[in-house]
């Protein structure tokens, strides 16, 4: 009687499983304008896989953005394991994020015009991972923050489901979007059809809390002609807005902030995920460098007024399409998930703050420090 | 005041009065009777009706190790070495140092990471079954409230809860203070709880996207959003989830509980 029994709960739980793993119509690849659509069905499967949670020569700890050291277009490996982390986000001010690669926001991908993405994701949130020991393995970023921790990350275990959405994709969400267990990981492809940088974000409800938690960052996706400008630029940096809505729990730590999340009242508002990051280490230029930034409001619902004090826009290429060109801003409107990519000429020896001018951000955090050395050309 | 302004009110019965007594003569692991009655469920299908729920017991604390651990001793094939992969991820029963009958760690506290299909053997040995999703959701709404912004405080902390399990420090059962009405202990602030239908056939339908939040949301309050977090965590699980922060307790039939009774 007993394996009778068994058995037929078996039997329910496969078909559980099955509701899960319901098969997508199948497209095959073809090409409109010169871009790829109709990517192979995802496949979602279990791994024994424990080594570093971030993989791929293109990934970066922010501000930093990876060169693209290859001619033309190639296809990248990309993991990005979704952990949860203990990190600090202003003087004081920790909790237990849930990330992707355990920082918030996740590392910066970088790749070309054209580039097709092998993407692997594990749900290790109900694992310890610990993302400072140095490292040769695993990208860029695995070695940036073993050598600057500015997060104090540490492990921690938050079991939950998860998923990742990729802006800069372009596939059907209920296949390439799914939500993965802990313990199960995603593997699918995606081709970088479209340049500029766009965020990506775990979509599963509630995104809110899924975002505002930590999980988003950026791809930034060169043009495959870069932009039409006739000149380099000297520095590159990736500066990404997002708020946090935090509260302070029990014990030490901080906790989300249900009733601040839904009124929009965000208790911080950060340049690349640390209220003081941008100020404690300064992004660093010369005068009469041309400075290109990448920035990116990954919200969850906020907007970004995004300003340099003392500075002028050169050049603006909303949404960092090299179309989208547009001269002599002084301040540049993105909305929750909106990117532009700018240059800017730095005018003289100085400090040089970027703002959030929607002053009420600024006071929660979103400014930083460009320090600018005397001019060396 | 009950946490939901707007559920059809229990009416007291002898049945009621009866499970009140047996959850004052037994603490941990006593099985209550639960009576029937409604609730208001989140889930989109359900168009304003209330979820009719006939009488069940429930074990009135999630399963401890210590239970486990007995359990075990008597059905090693579902010890972790014996476990098939098809029962359980690698992770079952992960944060066990071992399972001999004799040293078991944190008896007292639930047991976790054991995937659906352990928690349905579990329950099949003890002449139960795991309770139905409605069951479960029925019973943990059953709880008093002194007035509405005390309700409205618990929610908002159960929210805070869901961001945040503290699975390193986790309690014992029936520690949180928290119980429903009949003595149900631990729904929240403990653990998550395997039920029966944990992913029921809407799951499909809802496809987890982002405005199911909002569809979630007919009753309009911080209860029904923290609700609707824990129905679509619940769904995404595999039943051979070995999740650090899910556990489970048992449901009975009515029947079967009477038998037993009459039995004694
Ligand atoms: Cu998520």
């Amino acid at each position: 009687m007993k394996s009778i029994k068994l058995t037929f709960t078996l039997v329910i739980g496969l078909l559980l499983t099955g509701i899960t793993s319901l098969s997508y119509a199948q497209t095959s690849e073809y090409e409109i304008d010169g871009k790829t659509f109709g990517m192979p069905e995802a496949e979602v499967f279990t791994e024994d896989y424990d080594g570093p949670p971030v993989v791929g020569d293109h990934l970066s700890m922010l501000p930093n953005l990876e060169p693209l050291d290859y001619e033309g277009n190639k296809t990248h490996e990309v993991r990005i394991d979704i952990i949860a982390q203990e990190i600090e986000v202003a003087d004081g001010v920790k909790y237990e994020a849930w990330t992707f690669g355990g920082t918030v926001p996740g590392p910066v991908l970088h790749v070309r015009e054209g580039d097709r993405i092998t993407f692997t994701m594990k749900n290790r949130s109900d694992e310890a991972v610990t993302i400072t020991q140095p490292t040769k393995e695993g990208s860029p970023f695995m070695q940036q923050v073993a050598q600057n921790n500015y997060m104090k990350a540490q492990e921690a275990t938050m079991p939950m489901p998860h998923s990742m959405d990729f802006h800069a994709g372009t596939v059907a969400k209920d296949d390439k979007w799914r939500t993965i267990a802990p313990g199960q990981s995603i593997k699918f492809d995606w081709v970088a059809n479209y340049a500029g940088s766009y965020i990506y974000h775990c979509g599963t409800p509630s995104v809110l809390m899924h975002t505002a938690m930590g999980q988003h960052g950026v791809v930034v996706v060169s043009p495959k002609d870069g932009y039409d400008t006739g000149y380099e630029v000297d520095k590159e940096y990736v500066i990404v807005q997002s708020e946090y809505y935090l509260k302070k729990g029990p014990g030490d730590l901080y906790q989300y902030d249900y009733e601040g999340a839904q009124n929009r009242n965000p208790s911080h508002v950060v340049f690349n995920g640390h209220q003081t990051i941008l100020h404690d280490q300064p992004l660093k230029a010369n005068a009469g460098d041309r400075v290109r930034f990448h920035v990116s409001n990954n919200g969850p619902s906020g907007t970004s007024s995004f300003h340099v004090i003392g500075g002028i826009f050169d050049r603006v290429w909303l949404e960092g399409h090299p179309f989208n060109e547009m001269r002599g801003m002084q301040t540049v409107l993105l909305g929750a998930s909106s990117s532009a990519t700018i240059d800017m000429i730095v005018p003289e020896e100085g400090k040089y703050i970027l703002i959030d001018h929607e002053f009420a951000d600024a006071e929660k955090g979103a400014t930083g420090t460009l320090k600018a050395g005397p001019r060396e050309k | 005041m009950n946490i939901l302004t707007n559920i059809a009110p229990v009416k007291i019965t002898l049945t009621v009065l009866a499970a009140m007594m047996l959850c004052l003569t037994n603490m941990v692991g006593a099985q209550v009777l639960v009576p029937s009655g409604s609730f208001h469920s989140v889930m989109p299908e359900i168009k304003g009706e209330p979820v009719e729920v006939e009488s069940f017991y429930l074990d009135s604390t999630a399963v401890t190790n210590q239970q486990y651990n007995e359990f075990l001793q008597d059905h090693e094939n579902w010890k972790p070495e014996n476990v098939p992969s098809i029962f359980a991820y690698k992770g079952y029963l992960k944060n066990w140092e071992n399972t001999n009958a004799d040293d078991i760690v944190n008896p007292n506290q639930p047991v976790t990471s054991v995937s659906w299909y352990a928690a349905n053997a579990y329950c099949q040995s003890a002449g139960g079954r795991l309770p139905t999703l409605n069951e479960w959701e029925y019973s943990a709404q059953l709880m008093d409230f002194e007035s509405t912004a005390d309700a409205k405080e618990f929610a908002n902390r159960l929210m805070s809860w869901y961001s945040t399990f503290d699975n390193e420090n986790m309690g014992a059962v029936g520690s949180t203070g928290i119980e429903n009405r009949y003595g149900i202990k631990d729904q929240f602030g403990l653990i998550m709880e395997w039920v029966e239908d944990f992913k029921p056939v809407v799951a499909d339908d809802l496809s987890l996207d982002c405005g199911t939040v909002g569809r979630m949301q007919k009753l309009g309050n911080a209860y029904s959003y923290a609700a609707s977090i824990r129905y679509i965590t619940r769904m995404s699980f595999s039943p051979k989830s070995t999740n650090s922060t899910v556990g489970f307790r048992c449901a009975y039939n009515v029947e079967t509980m009477e038998d037993k009774k009459s039995n004694l």
